[in-house]
């Protein structure tokens, strides 16, 4: 997608918000010209060049009116421009978390966190600028082009000599802006290392502690921070010399007039009215250069803005990024819509047919990426499968594949017999709730942590929980549901978060319950309880992962993998007595049993 | 106005200390640069006079010359002070950086609890950028401006003090009523960057939940909570930006009133022959430059707008002390450690929340009660109990993340909190439930960015832990790097490579937190080995919720609700038929076996 594109398509999201911008920044500039002309008139009337019929008290009273005029443009551009600002960077910020969302779930977004935060704040913010400074681009022509028409009406011999040389500067910048973009980059580079670092020692703040290794962590960002400086001092340096170099055009060209006016000023057919207004002027065409060499800097920062802004939401939905989506700046929130159970969503079968994947050209270079290898089979309404193997062998993959928390890369999944053309469109309540391994919960109620906009009575709720094995734990949280769970839930103990999460699927009611591992931080007793309550239930079907005898003897079928492929399957009697591989599994639990 | 002055101070002058070489150069590339501007218009005003009067042309052209060098010089000065003050304000941060880190590493789980990793970043990175063009600029600049609006009004006193007089009015009046609108505007910022954390706040943990969230269907719940954000945002945003557009207005409003006071004057005393043309004109460009420094004070002090809110909560940041004093003195010393709890009481304390100015009374959420019992060095101990038993709790205690509110945990003879933090570090190894890994190579990851460590120890680790031709096999072995969040890794592998980590440490206490409840039978047992080496001479705490992994403890200890329901040797409660431990078993083996 063009950067030219991106900028149209924002710019048309509100067109009146963005004339309006136009039409008051005209206007505050007007103004300002304004004020540079009543100077001339002063001159011009104090030496009695060309009388205006002005007293000098005239012209006092004239500035003060003009100074009012001013304020008023003023304060409507920022109200218009603070609107305007804060629409495009809300709407990009909202469509780079829509992207973010409908992106594979378990697919890595290529960064940390913290840098994808990065992203959000400074990236937009980039953004937000180009926009509104494109708006003053705009009415900076206007400005100039006025100013200059005043000056060739007064000296057509002066404006040449003067403006000449400000368009050489324009055609010199062009050569070194270039090599901005690259500076920006790699300062863009190092910084989101040292943020990422850091939101990264954040996360993982306690293992540091129990290590003792903060100081070591420190020493890593120390090295990190190094390399931002140089990088951005560099950036900085080149940046701030080109915009300097605008900014003092302005003296050079007051120099200019001093040579080009001489003549004229000595015989008086050049008043010192219209001199004044020159190096006033002057100063406007210099601000004018200046602004567009600013601006052309600053697009070439916002064209790296935008692709790392794309780079978020992934290839083929770059465009995305600027879609006309409404961002309920005003008025009441609409409804959220959650889908009812239908018939519709009712699951018979589901078959999955030789499925393939493979991590894509795995960047992150450890080259463990478990691949699945034709995974074939089926799930009948009422069913419990249950997918165990040992550790790598791709279990958790072969749930997300089919998911489409990962993209899969052959093979079909076909619901009630029809294929499933997107499946992570597809795998959604009311057909389908999955909990990961390590679940996450985020900064909020507990209720709100269950519920997510699900909007479920008390008594749903209730049940939910109760399902969950969770109804002990509630009332002895502080505020019970309404209690605050922290940061990814960290109030709760590891069991009460995957019980929480649990209870989030439960209160979908979902046709298809997945479970990856759900029972890997409860104890036996917590996990029966949780299985028993959940089959009193019925006519429900499970896929579930896990190496552990509750789940193993009531499945109806266990899928052994081994390597990416499914090796064998049957009852846990049927592979106890003919799979090595299944007892291999299960012997460190026999061992056990024997102490 | 004197509280803030002083806080700048005090920043200023602990990170700006060790670069004042720097900072002395910078002052005198401003000091230069700001002669060169009052230079400037007397110029113009003698080549007025001599133009008007019909003077010497070579004059007119010297004259000429002459400012456009000073304009070629002045370039010059701005390039070189951008370096320096760049690199001085980049040095500058980057240390106070470290130094919030650092903090913020120290502080106790009870503070980062509350805080989400999102909300770090923007006050680690976010705030201190803020502050970076204070660094650089913010002193000079206000100062060097200061000194440049003095020198033109002294020039015009020079020329006559009734010109002189109300223009020092005039800048006088503008320089309170600036400070004054600076004030009005301060809280909006603060209360716009707070907000502006929690939001990122919420965008990084959905973004890390992205699975979850996608998978239970509630991106809509999602994005209506982004959007309830954005409404109640708006309002902030406006009224902070409003603040330094209120700034803008000010200046001109005013400018417009210091011309029409140069004028007035101007021409009454060129009227009465006191005055040159030449020197109306140099009153008029002095007022005009007074915009320069004026409107340079202006955005200095939006930025220091922003630059305070930053540093209000940068202090803030800095003076949240760590709840967990460290005081101790007391060492350990190698070799297996002994563990007791004397009538031990621990309570969470409920949410600290940021807005709250005032100490509200916390509430509390009681986690353990009245625990005591005593572990000879080198025994291991079998932690069982129910989910939320407070197990964990226990575990935290010792390896001291939280202090209880009653009683003494002793660890190796010495209360926890008397020993030095360090010597407890290394000594206290937990292998936590949820294992965090750093985007960088798998060496450091092991190892922690412990530079000590050899490659050597590391492999010697991995080894134990028999994953180190796994780890050889990578393409790039030791100095492979892991992806973002871990990616790339299973979570099992990745509590391999916590397992390692407790390795390196060769510490006298391990505390295993259900450290392979994720990991399947297979891998377990190859694990086996290696935890057996790992407790060998070392005293440790294995907590688990499988009775498959406390075969090995010599004694056992059950909690129920946050108290001992049975503590004794395993043997001993495996032979007594009525013992909890033997009714678990019961449950569990029936479990297996059926």
């Amino acid at each position: 997608m063009k950067m030219r594109y991106a900028l149209w398509e924002l710019i048309k999201y509100r067109p009146g918000l963005y004339a309006a911008n136009f039409a008051a920044w005209t206007a505050i500039l007007l103004a300002e010209l304004g004020a540079g002309y009543i100077a001339k008139l002063f001159f011009d009337t104090i030496t009695d060049a060309s009388p205006a019929g002005l007293t000098v008290w005239g012209i006092v009273a004239l500035v003060v009116a003009a100074g009012v005029i001013r304020i008023g443009t003023i304060l409507a551009g920022a109200l218009i421009d603070i609107r305007h600002r804060y629409t495009m960077g809300s709407l990009l910020r909202r469509n780079l978390l829509a992207g973010a969302l409908a992106q594979p779930g378990a697919k890595s977004l290529g960064r940390s966190t913290g840098e994808t935060l990065n992203t959000f704040r400074d990236d937009v913010q980039v953004v937000e600028d180009t926009i509104s400074w494109m708006v003053d681009q705009a009415a900076f022509v206007v400005y100039a082009g006025v100013a200059l028409a005043i000056l060739i009406a007064i000296d057509a011999r002066i404006t040449a000599i003067v403006v000449l040389p400000l368009l050489t500067v324009i055609l010199a910048a062009r050569l070194v802006a270039k090599h901005i973009r690259r500076f920006r980059e790699a300062s863009r580079r190092a910084t989101e290392k040292v943020t990422g670092a850091i939101g990264e020692a954040m996360e993982g703040v306690q293992t540091i502690q129990l290590a003792g290794a903060e100081k070591h962590v420190l020493e890593h960002v120390r090295t990190l921070n190094k390399e931002r400086l140089k990088a951005t001092v560099k950036d900085r340096l080149l940046s701030q010399s080109f915009h300097s170099f605008f900014w003092n055009t302005a003296t050079l060209c007051t120099g200019l007039i001093l040579l080009a006016a001489a003549d004229s000023l000595r015989s008086g057919t050049f008043t010192v009215g219209d001199f004044a207004l020159f190096v006033i002027y002057v100063g406007v065409l210099a601000e004018f250069v200046a602004v567009i060499g600013d601006f052309m800097m600053h697009l070439k920062q916002g064209a790296v803005s935008m692709e790392r802004m794309m780079g978020l939401v992934g290839e083929g939905a770059s465009a995305s990024i600027v879609t006309h989506a409404p961002i309920h700046l005003r008025g009441p929130l609409p409804k959220l819509r959650v889908p009812k159970q239908t018939t519709a969503h009712r699951l018979a079968s589901l078959r999955v047919e030789h499925l393939h994947f493979r991590w894509p050209e795995a960047g992150d270079g450890s080259g463990n990426g478990f691949k699945l290898r034709d995974i074939s089979f089926e799930l009948s309404r009422g069913e419990f499968v249950v997918i165990t193997g040992r550790i790598g062998s791709g279990k958790t993959t072969l749930l997300r594949a089919l998911l489409g928390l990962l993209p899969i890369h052959e093979g079909r999944i076909l619901w009630n017999g029809q294929p499933v053309s997107r499946p992570a469109d597809f795998f959604v309540p009311p057909r389908c709730a999955y909990t990961p391994q390590v679940p996450q919960l985020f900064s909020d109620t507990l209720e709100s942590n269950i519920c997510m906009g699900v909007p479920a009575a008390r008594e749903e709720i209730d049940d939910a929980i109760h399902l969950a094995v969770m109804e002990e734990d509630v009332p002895q949280l502080q505020e019970g549901l309404n209690t605050l769970i922290g940061a990814k839930g960290v109030k709760l103990s590891g069991g009460q978060r995957q019980r929480s999460a649990a209870a989030r699927m439960f209160i979908r009611d979902p046709e298809l319950l997945v479970f990856d591992d759900l029972s890997s931080a409860l104890d036996v007793e917590t996990e029966n309880q949780l299985w028993e309550r959940t089959f009193a239930r019925g006519n429900r079907t499970y896929l579930v992962v896990s190496h552990r005898r509750p789940a193993l003897e009531r499945a109806d079928r266990i899928l052994l993998m081994k390597d990416g492929a499914i090796e064998d399957s049957g009852t846990l009697h049927e592979l106890c007595t003919r799979s090595q591989e299944m007892q291999l599994l299960l012997k460190s639990a026999f061992h056990s049993e024997g102490a | 106005m004197n509280v803030p002055i002083r806080q700048y101070w005090n920043l200023l002058s602990t990170y700006l200390k060790s670069q004042w070489r720097w900072v002395v150069v910078l002052s005198f590339l401003i000091l230069v640069t700001i002669a060169l501007r009052l230079a400037n218009p007397q110029i113009l005003r003698l080549f007025i006079d001599t133009a008007t009067e019909g003077g010497a042309y070579p004059i007119l052209i010297r004259a000429a010359l002459a400012y456009f060098g000073i304009a070629l010089l002045s370039q010059g000065l701005a390039v070189a002070a951008t370096y320096v003050g760049e690199t001085v304000a980049w040095t500058a941060t980057n240390a106070l950086r470290l130094d919030l880190l650092d903090h913020a590493l120290h502080l106790d789980a009870s503070f980062h609890k509350d805080h989400t990793p999102g909300q770090m970043i923007e006050r680690i990175d976010g705030d201190v950028a803020t502050l970076s063009n204070f660094f650089s600029r913010f002193t000079i600049d206000v100062v060097g401006n200061g000194i440049l609006v003095l020198g033109i009004l002294g020039l015009l006193f020079r020329e006559d003090w009734r010109i002189g007089l109300p223009i020092f009015g005039f800048a006088i009046i503008t320089l309170f009523l600036l400070i004054w609108i600076r004030k009005k505007a301060v809280p909006y910022w603060t209360k716009y960057r707070r907000l502006s954390a929690e939001f990122f706040g919420f965008l990084g943990e959905h973004i890390s939940g992205r699975e979850d969230v996608r998978a239970n269907g509630a991106v809509g719940h999602v994005m209506h909570r982004f959007y309830a954000f954005v409404q109640k945002m708006f309002p902030v945003r406006l009224r902070s930006s409003l603040g330094g557009y209120s700034m803008w207005m000010a200046n001109v409003g005013l400018f417009a009133f210091g011309h029409a006071v140069a004028f007035g004057v101007g021409a009454s005393l060129w009227r009465a022959s006191l005055i040159t043309i030449g020197t109306v004109y140099l009153v008029f460009h002095y007022t005009e430059l007074l915009r320069g420094p004026i409107s340079e004070i202006r955005t200095q002090i939006t930025d220091l707008q922003r630059a305070e809110a930053g540093i209000r909560r940068i202090r803030a940041l800095l003076e949240t002390a760590s709840r967990l004093p460290n005081e101790g003195t007391s060492r350990l010393h190698t070799g297996p450690l002994g563990v007791s709890f004397h009538d031990v009481s621990f309570a969470y304390e409920a949410a600290r929340t940021e807005s709250a100015e005032e100490e509200v009374p916390l509430e509390l959420i009681p986690a353990l009660h009245e625990i005591s019992f005593g572990l000879e060095p080198g025994t291991v101990l079998g932690l069982l109990g129910r989910t939320g038993s407070g197990k964990t709790t226990l575990a935290r205690l010792l390896v001291r993340l939280y202090d209880p509110q009653q009683g003494i945990v002793r660890v190796g003879g010495q209360p926890v909190n008397a020993v030095q933090i360090a010597d407890l570090r290394r000594f206290v190894r937990k292998v936590p439930q949820e294992v965090q890994l750093f985007r960088a190579s798998i060496r450091d990851n092991v190892r922690l960015f412990n530079p000590e460590i050899t490659d050597t120890q590391v492999l010697e680790a991995l080894d134990h832990l028999g994953i180190k031709d796994w780890v050889l096999g990578l393409s790039d072995g030791l100095d492979t790097l892991l992806a973002a969040d871990g990616g790339g890794l299973s979570a099992g592998q990745g509590q391999l490579i916590s397992l390692g980590r407790a390795f390196l440490a060769d510490p006298g206490l391990v505390i295993l937190d259900e450290a392979s409840s994720r990991l399947d039978p297979a891998t377990e047992s190859l694990l086996e080995t290696a935890v057996d080496r790992l407790l060998e001479d070392r005293t440790a705490i294995i907590i688990a919720h499988r009775l498959s992994t406390i075969e090995r403890a010599d004694r056992i200890l059950i909690l129920d609700e946050g108290r001992i329901a049975e503590f004794g040797p395993r043997q001993d409660l495996m032979n007594d038929s009525t013992s909890r431990l033997s009714r678990l078993l019961q449950a569990g083996m029936e479990e297996v076996l059926v």
